[in-house]
């Protein structure tokens, strides 16, 4: 097998040169963060109310509304991944001198641009117009965690879609996933309950919480600060953990992708 | 200018380091044994063997559902094989498939191109995926959409007719020039004019030395470009060798074509027929029309014919082709 190698880069300015010439594709990618934001700015409405240290509603919500918005990647990916399979190009391309790890990884980056583009709309609206509360100093970190959460998200994507054969099927399947996802990391609804340590949304919602809503020093947050469970009490775990865990679940959806694709030729 | 990749193929082909001798060497460059494919217990290619000369142009023809495309996917290494192996410029298809990847060019029956691309970056992707300098990429595609009769479009390649992507496809499986081209019905599709410029490409590409495997269900094609045609049906070849050779062993003799206004006139002549000791098969055809092969010259078959049948709406005298041969051995058209 060829190594990971420069092809994954054509193969990635190939599907992004694709992406960009699909207008449907393209304005939703736009116009879902944007829609997202807006329908929890309305729902959470300023009734007066304020939560913990002086915050809305939406404040508190948006690392939630990132989660959800950015683990939709899931879903772009595997349906992607799942029309190059039905319209012959996979298979074109496995006819030539590029391993599958290369394919996967391609699809990555590509998806991951665009996946970028997504937070930096969802942080330019949310910040700038719709004014949700944030630390300037930790929004870099917080921007990273939610990128390397969406890389986790693409990866997933993929391999659900390599197990697949119709876009639909593999739309309604990683649909499912994700929320799935989101119920039982209680970025829905608090849930109290252990599964949601299991889940690479819960630690991204709540070390993003941390950072860009309650927390002032990377460094305080870093060594001294805790995660807040679903029940608001704190655990235990230092931020460091749960970036830890980001980190973590996000190597084990690369690595199990490559491995899956590899395994996953058709000969 | 335009001839110039033509050239570069010749040099390609007749590397010491790639063949031992140019053209029609006596090595095979592809070796099936006893190649099957089912899909769900249903036999798509069932047990062919074949070998394939370098830089000779080896035919498949059959029908449709005959099982050539299934044998090409097999053969690029896209699909896995029920049983049997080949061997592919001495690699395994089944163990050393990256071996043969580097070395195939593939246009597949259905158009693959990507849509939302330009034709220069379709071909340009085929070319980096093949390691590929971006120099010789550009030059290549240039010479090749020229000739291809698709230079110069900038929209992407959703906006092309079936046939502007069918020569689009083309040029995608042979930009890197590769060893060994499959071609899985080259020119499914396109009108006479497209096809004869297809037809007259290809021919050029036999001048290099480029080996190349084509598909088809269309016995002129399979006629004017094969060296070699192996004929297939029901997922096993039923005759192979060259054109020549298949001719003389289907020993049909000379070929009548005989139509009727009528079904009572088919029948009447019929009967007639089965009387002339020359006459050695007589296949009923659709439309009222008898295919008759007979032995012994044309002229005095002609008189005996005419002196016993009278009623009747065309009359046309051949040679035996292809498409007799395919009946011959089928007891069917090819394209029923
Ligand atoms: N992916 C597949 N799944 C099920 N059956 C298939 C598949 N591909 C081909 N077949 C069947 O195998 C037979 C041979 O098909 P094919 O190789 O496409 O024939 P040809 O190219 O000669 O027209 C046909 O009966 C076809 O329906
Ligand atoms: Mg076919």
């Amino acid at each position: 097998m060829n190594m990971i190698d420069l092809k994954a880069w054509y193969i990635a300015k190939k599907n992004v040169k694709e992406k960009l010439k699909n207008y449907g594709t393209m304005f939703w990618t736009v116009a879902f963060p944007i829609m997202m934001l807006i329908v929890y700015k309305l729902a959470f409405t300023e009734d007066g109310t304020t939560m913990i240290n002086g915050l809305t509603v939406f404040d508190v919500e948006f690392p939630g509304i990132v989660v959800y918005t950015i683990g939709i990647s899931t879903v772009s990916s595997a349906v992607m991944f799942s029309m190059s399979k039905k319209d012959g190009t996979l298979e074109f391309i496995d006819s030539m001198p590029v391993s599958r790890g290369n394919v996967f990884l391609g699809a990555v980056i590509s998806e991951a641009i665009f996946m970028n583009l997504q937070l930096i709309l969802l942080f330019g609206f949310g910040y700038g117009v719709l004014g949700a509360h944030f630390e300037l100093a930790m929004m870099p970190i917080g921007y990273l965690i939610a990128m390397i959460y969406g890389v986790a998200s693409i990866g997933l994507g993929l391999i659900i879609a390599s197990f697949l054969n119709s876009p639909e099927g593999a739309n309604g399947i990683a649909m499912l996933t994700h929320m799935s996802l989101m119920f039982v990391s209680g970025s829905f609804f608090p849930l109290d309950n252990g599964s949601v340590f299991f889940t690479p949304q819960y630690w991204v919602k709540q070390v993003y919480l941390q950072l860009t809503v309650i927390g002032d020093s990377f460094s305080d947050l870093m060594y001294s600060g805790t995660i807040i469970t679903p029940t608001s009490e704190a655990t235990f775990f230092p931020i460091w953990g749960g970036i830890l865990m980001i980190l973590a679940f996000t190597a084990a959806f690369i690595i199990l992708g490559v491995k899956i694709f590899q395994k996953k030729t058709t000969l | 200018m335009n001839e110039s990749i033509l050239e570069e193929a010749k040099v390609i082909y007749s590397d010491p380091n790639q063949f031992n001798e140019n053209k029609h060497s006596n090595e095979f460059i592809i070796e099936v044994q006893d190649l099957k494919k089912s899909f769900n217990g249903i036999k798509a290619v069932d047990g062919i063997s074949l070998k394939v000369r370098k830089g000779e142009l080896f035919s498949l023809l059959g029908p449709n559902g005959a099982g050539k495309s299934t044998t090409i996917r097999m053969l690029t290494t896209v699909l896995k094989p029920t049983n049997g192996d080949a061997r592919i410029k001495d690699h395994s298809l089944i163990k050393e498939k990256d071996k043969i990847k580097p070395l195939i060019g593939v246009c597949p029956q259905e158009n693959v191109v990507f849509e939302a691309l330009t034709a220069e970056d379709n071909v340009e992707f085929v070319g980096r995926m093949h390691g590929m300098d971006p120099a010789d990429i550009k030059r290549r595609t240039k010479t090749l959409l020229e000739k291809m009769n698709i230079a110069g479009r900038k929209k992407p390649a959703k906006s092309f007719s079936g046939g502007m992507k069918r020569r689009l496809s083309l040029v995608m499986s042979l930009i890197h020039l590769p060893q060994i081209l499959f071609l899985d019905e080259p020119s499914a599709g396109l009108d006479p004019q497209a096809r004869r410029l297809v037809w007259d490409f290809i021919k050029n590409l036999k001048k290099t030395g480029m080996t190349i495997i084509l598909t088809t269900h269309d016995m002129i094609e399979a006629d004017v470009l094969s060296d070699h045609i192996a004929i297939m049906d029901h997922g096993k070849i039923i005759a192979s060798g060259t054109l020549e050779e298949l001719k003389r062993s289907s020993h049909n003799g000379n070929i009548l074509e005989f139509s009727f206004s009528s079904k009572e006139e088919l029948i009447q002549a019929k009967r007639k027929l089965k009387q002339i000791d020359k006459v050695k098969k007589i296949t009923e055809m659709e439309n009222n029309k008898l295919i008759i092969s007979f032995t012994g010259g044309v002229k005095t078959f002609k008189r005996e014919i005419l002196r016993e049948i009278e009623m009747f709406k065309t009359l046309h005298f051949r040679e035996d082709s292809l498409e007799d041969i395919f009946l011959k051995l089928t007891g069917r058209g090819l394209r029923d």
